[in-house]
C-alpha cells in the first residue's frame, strides 16, 4: 500500500552540481528535498521512483544519476555524492534525478526504479501504479514529472498557448486530490506540449486509485518556461507505522 | 600544437587554404530577428555595409543567413531564398574573389544560393535535409557537416544528455562527411562543425571546446561557431552585449586546438585574436618587432 507519495519535476537542474556556481533554483530544490524527506519519514519498506523515459522498464535499484551525461568534465559533478550507489549513464535521467533527490534527502532504504515510456497508454500506466502499490506493505512513491515545456517564448519548446490550460488542469487534479482526472490527460496534447510527465502522472493516479488523497503543493512555477510542480500527497486512510502493532498489543 | 599538420587541404571558392591559415567567417544575417543585434542587417544597404566592414576588418568568408536558429515566426523556403539569394549575388558582384557561404539547412535554398554565387553551404542543423549534400556536389560547393544532437531545425535542446558528447560529435559529423564524399562533394571542400549550443547544454559546449583536438585530429578542417552564444553567457553569467571577451577566449582556445574557420560577429577582434594565435604557434611572424632589437 502507498503510505506516502511525492511529485517532483524531472529537471536535471535540480542536481546542484549541474548548475555551476549559481544554485539557480534554490527554492525549487529545497521544495523537492522536503518532499523527498517526507517520503523517508513515512517509514516505507521501499521507495519507488517513477519517471518517463524512452521505454518502460525496471532498472537496477542500486543505480543513480551519472552527472557526466549532462556535465562532462565537471569536477563538481564527478565529486557529487553517489551515496554508495553506482552512477549509470544508462539510467533514464528522470529516475537518476529522483535517485539523487532521495540520496540528498537521506533516504537510504530499498528502492524500485521504474520508467514508463513516453507513449505508454493511460490504462497501462495506471496498472503499473497499482502494481507498484503492492510492491511492499509500506510503499512510498516518488513521481518525477513535468508539465508543458512550451509555456513562454524562451521555453525549451517555444510558446504554445495551450500550455496554460493544460497545466492548470493537471495542477487542479493534484491540488484537489482528484487524481483520477490525471487518467484523462490527453496524451497527444501532452506530447505536443513536451509535457513529459503525462505517463508518470498516470502511474501516480493508478497507485492511489480509490484512496482519499490530500496534497500540499510546495512549489508551482515555470522559471524556465517548463511547468514545475512539487507536491506531497497523503492518503487519509494511511496507517501510521506501528498502528497494527499497537492494535495487536 | 602547431605541429598538427595531419590536416587536409581546404578549398573554398577559388582559394586553397593551408592549415596555417585561420579564417574569419563574418556573420551577415538577412533576418529581422536573429539573437545578436536583431534586425541590424535586415535592410539590404545595411547588410552590404556590414560586408564592406567585414572585408575591411579581415574577414575571409561572408556567411549569409536568412533564418534565425531560435524558434520563431515561420520562414518558408521561398522567403528564405528571397532574403538570401539576391543578396549573395550582390556580394558576389562587389567582391568577385570573396568566399561566400550560405547559412541554411534546406536544399532548395542552398541551390538558389549556389546559383547566385555561394561557395559553401553552412548547415548548422546536422544534415537534417538529406538532399543538401547533393546540391553542394552539383555546384562544386563546400559543405559544413555539423552535429545538432538530432534536433529538428529551429528547436531548442531539452535536457540533452550524452554518454560522451565528443564521441557523438565525431560519429555524426564523420558520417555526414563520408556521405558527402559519396554523393560527390569535393573532399577538400568539406568542413566539420561541432556546433556549440546546438543540441547541447553549456557543459557539453565547454567539453567539445576542451576536447576539440579530437575533432581536428580527424584531419577534416574544423569550423567553430561560438560568437556570443549562450554557453559563454552562462559560463560568465553575462548578457548578450558583454560576451566579447568570452567569445575571443574561446576562439583562441579553439584555434590552438586546430580549428581553422571561426564564425564571428566581431570580425576585427576575431582577426586580431587569430593573428595573435598564429604568431604564438609560429605560423606567422609578428607584424613589427623592434622591441629590444634596436
Amino acid at each position: 500500500m502507498i503510505v506516502a507519495a511525492a511529485l517532483c519535476p524531472a529537471a536535471p537542474l535540480l542536481v546542484r552540481a549541474l548548475t555551476g556556481t549559481d544554485p539557480a533554483v534554490p527554492e525549487l530544490r529545497a521544495a523537492c528535498l522536503a518532499a523527498a524527506a517526507e517520503l523517508g519519514a513515512a517509514a516505507p519498506d521501499v521507495i519507488a521512483v517513477v519517471g518517463t523515459a524512452d521505454r518502460s522498464a525496471s532498472w537496477n535499484a542500486e543505480w543513480t544519476l551519472d552527472p557526466a551525461v549532462f556535465a562532462p568534465g565537471s569536477r563538481g559533478a564527478r565529486a557529487a555524492d553517489a551515496a554508495g550507489r553506482t552512477p549509470s549513464a544508462d539510467l533514464p535521467a528522470a529516475l537518476g534525478v529522483g535517485a539523487w533527490l532521495l540520496d540528498q534527502a537521506g533516504c537510504r532504504g530499498d528502492r524500485i526504479l521504474r520508467s514508463v515510456a513516453h507513449g505508454e497508454p493511460a490504462a497501462s500506466c495506471a496498472s503499473t501504479g497499482a502494481a507498484l502499490a503492492t510492491a511492499g506493505e509500506r510503499v512510498a512513491l516518488l513521481v518525477m514529472a513535468d508539465g508543458s515545456a512550451r509555456r513562454t517564448l524562451k521555453a525549451p519548446g517555444y510558446f504554445d498557448e495551450r500550455s496554460a490550460g493544460f497545466d492548470a488542469s493537471v495542477q487542479d487534479a493534484i491540488r484537489s486530490g482528484r487524481l483520477d482526472m490525471l487518467l484523462s490527460v490527453d496524451a497527444g496534447l501532452a506530447c505536443e506540449l513536451m509535457a513529459t510527465g503525462r505517463p508518470a502522472w498516470q502511474v501516480l493516479a493508478g497507485a492511489l486509485r480509490g484512496r482519499k488523497v490530500t496534497s500540499e503543493v510546495r512549489y508551482c512555477d515555470d522559471p524556465f518556461g517548463v511547468a514545475y510542480l512539487v507536491a506531497s500527497l497523503r492518503a487519509a486512510d494511511t496507517e501510521q507505522k506501528g498502528d497494527r502493532g499497537a492494535r495487536a498489543g | 600544437m602547431s605541429g598538427e599538420r595531419g590536416q587536409s587541404a581546404l578549398r573554398l571558392g577559388r582559394h586553397d587554404f593551408g592549415p596555417e591559415r585561420l579564417l574569419v567567417m563574418a556573420i551577415v544575417n538577412r533576418t529581422p530577428d536573429s539573437f545578436f543585434r536583431p534586425g541590424d542587417t535586415w535592410d539590404e544597404r545595411a547588410a552590404i555595409g556590414r560586408v564592406h566592414e567585414a572585408i575591411a576588418g579581415g574577414a575571409d568568408i561572408i556567411d549569409v543567413g536568412g533564418v534565425p536558429a531560435a524558434p520563431g515566426p515561420d520562414v518558408d523556403p521561398a522567403e528564405e531564398i528571397r532574403r538570401t539569394a539576391g543578396f549573395i549575388a550582390a556580394v558576389r558582384d562587389a567582391y568577385p574573389d570573396a568566399v561566400i557561404s550560405v547559412d541554411t539547412w534546406r536544399h532548395e535554398v542552398a541551390r538558389e544560393a549556389c546559383a547566385a554565387g555561394a561557395d559553401l553551404i553552412n548547415d548548422s542543423w546536422g544534415g537534417w535535409d538529406h538532399d543538401l549534400a547533393a546540391v553542394a556536389a552539383e555546384f562544386g560547393a563546400g559543405l559544413v557537416c555539423s552535429h545538432a544532437g538530432g534536433l529538428r531545425p529551429r528547436t531548442r535542446p531539452f535536457r540533452a544528455s550524452y554518454a560522451d558528447v565528443v564521441a557523438d560529435v565525431l560519429a555524426h559529423t564523420g558520417k555526414l562527411a563520408a556521405r558527402a564524399v559519396e554523393v560527390g562533394v569535393d573532399p577538400a571542400r568539406i568542413v566539420l562543425d561541432p556546433a556549440h549550443d546546438f543540441g547541447k547544454n553549456t557543459w557539453h559546449s565547454i567539453e567539445i571546446t576542451r576536447r576539440l583536438a579530437e575533432l581536428t585530429a580527424t584531419g577534416w578542417p574544423v569550423l567553430v561557431s561560438v560568437s556570443n552564444k549562450d554557453f559563454i553567457g552562462e559560463t560568465l553569467n553575462l548578457p548578450l552585449p558583454d560576451r566579447v571577451a568570452g567569445t575571443l577566449a574561446t576562439t583562441a582556445v579553439c584555434a590552438w586546438l586546430g580549428a581553422r574557420i571561426f564564425r564571428a560577429h566581431h570580425v576585427l577582434q576575431t582577426r586580431q585574436t587569430l593573428d595573435m594565435v598564429s604568431a604564438i604557434r609560429g605560423d606567422a611572424p609578428p607584424a613589427r618587432a623592434v622591441r629590444a632589437l634596436a
